[in-house]
């Protein structure tokens, strides 16, 4: 017979019997579930983190800081700065021949957590006049604009959704007294849902502050940060970064990047290998209990090797039927869920983002998956294939 | 005690199955451990924060500061032992470059670091610095980030314009002082509020915060409303908040993170049940026959259920105790590389042994039970 057929024969007779061991054989399928579920759930943190970060990068906008800052509440820009840089070649005009750039102050504001009702802070942005413009993502879906001179705010929606007080009519309490919430917006993927937004000089006037805090500008094209960077070196009273858009969000948030990268790494390593040890168990469980069988079958030709590949393809089988409970279990359970936690653009504010579990994730667990079937399948495929025939039909 | 040497052939009986079935346990603890842990050091660092120091802010952050004569009037509500002023002075060392800007706290020394106690001072440097009205304190990481030394005189430029219409700010270093809890990460000075105040232009008279020491911690709620009933309805409203309070709400702050702990645990708790349930319905049911002779020789059902028991036992909790220590020899690391606190108390490891304990006896529970049901005879032909 040739050693394929030897293989389908072999692996046919294993799947059949598997009933008859249905407890061992569960052990790998669950075994392997709980890594799967586990695993998209860190990487789908992790990955859906990065992307809310990174998510309205563009690389025809560029954020000026000042020298050296490397996020955009710590350092300060003077109205003469901002002024010399409205001015600088590079930036984009709108119809009216007016720069396309939005210079920001960057606040918090205490809110409550609608679940528990504790106290968070979300990122409050002093924007200009051309925010909307520059971000043409970000859509007002209801109320209306704030009007400068007026305390007023607008509120994302992820923020509204999440936090309370701050549907349309509602008062925060800022500096100055109350706010009124007057519209909400949404779109773009990434983490300005999760902010306020308000006038930048009314936020200034209140809070009695003289500086910004940083810049966003829309570049004619990609390509003009480099006429835009060198006018700015030209000027030495002028101490600033360029940086494109995609750039800085990438370094912003390379710390926390960082961070969670390696809690979903080592937490899915702790998993797997623990997974691992369960599949060892259950395939040389498996091999055990059938000495006799397998013996019986090299007494009748059946060839070591096919032996051998016919438990690994069983052990591979039952890891993918565990990674597909897992993937089943992972959507059921956090798919769409909403998580607020640290990542705002101010270190203590909070960042909203939905678990959208991604093909590449689950791509990547099921690969996990059938390496710790392989892997436990190993082992005991050698021994099945070794074991010697007499000394197996002479025990039972 | 007697019955270890069964106990323990009876595990041995398939030393494969036991040993990966023990990895598989320590390997859950591992990671139980760890994430339990991190809970464990929100607690911990909310159970040791002061209940009896409590800090006034301005309600809003970036709010108008407060003006100092509150001082007197917080001084003089019932309770409230000490209390000093703070504000914040920036300057730049050399170019006005972000990595050159040095923070120094504003405030009364001498109160301060009673009311600070997670900064540790000398009393020579404290002298030093009531000594010397232009006097700072530094901490050994400032120093050496700028290749200062005790007796230096630096010059800082600020946004803080003087009386004298410069913005060069000159302090001597007269002392050092540090961060109990993060020694050589913590880049700050401290200065004489009396000398700050007295050169700056504006917002002279103010301070960004207060700290208060009060006499009975279990009144801190009620003496922190007080102190906030002073600035009520101005416009520099405040609140105040215990040190205990400040580091329960920064363990907030993590939001979500706890939904996502106990997902994991709740799946890791989940599925090893599963797997070490397996193991003992196998181990015992193999076993059926040997139980058999042990009751046909007169043990009664309870003695052999609790044999049952204890060879679960025997399994979990020292492979669970395996998983707890390296968890908490992996915590430091952890720690280190993510930077969340991870204590492994005793309680973390009491806990997860309780909680070994639990699978042990759900796991066996069941084929103990047949066990102890079965007939001898039934039991004994099956040989």
């Amino acid at each position: 017979m040739a050693l394929r057929a030897q293989i389908l024969a072999v692996t046919a007779a294993n799947i059949r019997s598997i009933p008859q061991r249905l407890g061992n054989s569960l052990v790998i399928v669950v075994g392997v579930a709980g890594v799967v579920a586990v695993l998209i759930l860190v990487l789908t943190m992790f990955v859906d983190f990065r992307t809310t970060i990174q998510g309205d990068g563009q690389p025809d906008r560029a954020i000026i800081l000042p020298r050296g800052a490397t996020t955009e509440y710590e350092g300060s820009l003077s109205r003469e700065t901002v002024a010399a840089v409205m001015n600088a070649p590079g930036i984009k005009h709108d119809g009216r021949d007016q720069p396309i750039v939005s210079a920001e102050v960057i606040l918090v504001a205490p809110v409550a957590r609608k679940i528990d009702n504790s106290d968070v802070n979300v990122t409050l942005r002093g924007v200009g006049g051309q925010y909307f413009t520059m971000r043409p993502e970000l859509k007002l879906v209801a109320g209306r604009m704030f009007r400068p001179g007026n305390q007023e705010l607008l509120a994302g929606a992820s923020a509204s959704a999440e936090f309370a007080g701050l549907d349309i009519g509602k008062q925060v309490r800022l500096q100055e007294g109350d706010w009124t919430v007057v519209g909400t917006f949404a779109g773009g993927n990434g983490s300005r849902e999760s902010e306020l937004v308000a006038d930048a000089l009314t936020v200034m006037s209140a809070y009695k502050l003289d500086a910004f805090n940083t810049m966003g500008v829309m570049l004619e094209s990609p390509d003009a940060i480099a006429s835009l960077r060198e006018a700015l070196a030209r000027d030495p009273t002028l101490q600033v970064d360029v940086r494109a858009e995609p750039e800085y969000l990438a370094t912003a948030s390379a710390g926390v990047n960082r961070m969670l990268r390696l809690v979903a790494y080592a937490i899915g390593s702790i998993m797997a290998l623990g997974a691992l040890f369960a599949a060892l168990n259950s395939m040389s469980s498996a091999v055990a209990e059938r000495t006799l069988e397998i013996a019986t079958l090299r007494a009748i030709g059946f060839s070591p090797s096919a032996v051998a590949v016919s438990v690994l393809i069983e052990a591979l089988l039952l890891a993918l039927l565990g990674a597909a409970l897992g993937v089943a279990a992972a959507y059921a359970a956090f798919n769409g869920r909403t998580i607020s936690t640290l990542g705002g653009a101010v270190w203590d504010s909070q960042l909203v983002y939905s678990l959208t579990i991604t093909r590449s994730v689950t791509a990547a667990a099921i690969l996990v998956a059938c390496a710790l079937g392989l892997l436990g399948g190993v082992l005991p495929a050698i021994r099945a294939a070794r074991s010697s025939i007499a000394e197996a039909l002479h025990q039972s | 005690m007697r019955f270890l040497p069964l106990l323990w052939a009876g595990l041995w009986r398939r030393p494969l199955r036991s040993v990966l079935t023990g990895l598989c346990i320590a390997t859950a603890f591992l990671l139980l451990g760890l994430l339990e842990g991190v809970n464990a050091g929100f607690s911990k660092a909310i159970a040791e924060a002061h209940r009896d120091l409590l800090v006034t802010n301005t309600r809003v952050r970036g709010g108008a500061p407060m003006p100092i004569a509150a001082l007197a009037m917080i001084q003089s509500i019932p309770g409230v032992r000490e209390v000093t002023e703070r504000a914040y002075f920036f300057g730049a060392y050399g170019d006005p470059l972000l990595k050159n800007t040095v923070a120094a706290l504003a405030t009364d020394p001498a109160v301060f670091f009673q009311l600070r106690p997670g900064l540790i001072v000398t009393q020579q440097s404290l002298r030093a610095i009531r000594e010397n009205r232009s006097g700072m304190l530094a901490t050994p990481a400032l120093l050496q980030w700028f290749g200062w030394k005790v007796g230096d005189a630096i010059t800082l430029r600020s946004q803080t314009l003087k009386t004298d219409g410069s913005r060069d700010w000159t302090f001597n270093i007269v002392g050092t002082f540090d961060s109990v809890k993060n020694p050589a990460n913590a880049y700050f000075g401290i200065i004489n509020y009396s000398y700050f105040d007295e050169y700056r232009v504006e917002n002279r008279g103010t301070a960004d915060s207060f700290y208060e020491r009060i006499a009975d911690p279990t009144k801190a709620v009620a003496t922190a409303a007080a102190i906030d009933r002073i600035f009520a309805n101005s416009s520099h409203e405040t609140r105040t908040r215990s040190d205990q309070e400040r580091a329960e709400f920064q363990a907030k702050q993590l939001g979500d993170v706890q939904f996502f702990t106990n997902a994991i645990m709740g799946a890791v708790l989940f599925t090893l049940a599963f797997l070490t349930g397996n193991t003992l319905r196998q181990s015992i049911h193999e076993r059926i026959p040997e139980f058999a002779v042990l009751k046909a020789v007169g043990y009664s059902d309870g003695r052999v259920l609790r044999l049952a028991y204890a060879e679960a036992l025997l399994l979990y909790l020292p492979a669970a105790a395996l998983g707890l220590m390296l968890a908490h020899l992996a915590a430091p690391l952890a720690q280190e590389d993510i930077g969340a606190i991870i204590v492994v108390s005793p309680a973390v490891a009491m806990s997860g042994l309780g909680c070994a304990a639990l699978l042990a006896f759900a796991g066996a529970a069941l084929p103990a039970w047949h066990l102890a049901r079965m007939s001898i005879v039934d039991a004994l032909r099956r040989r």
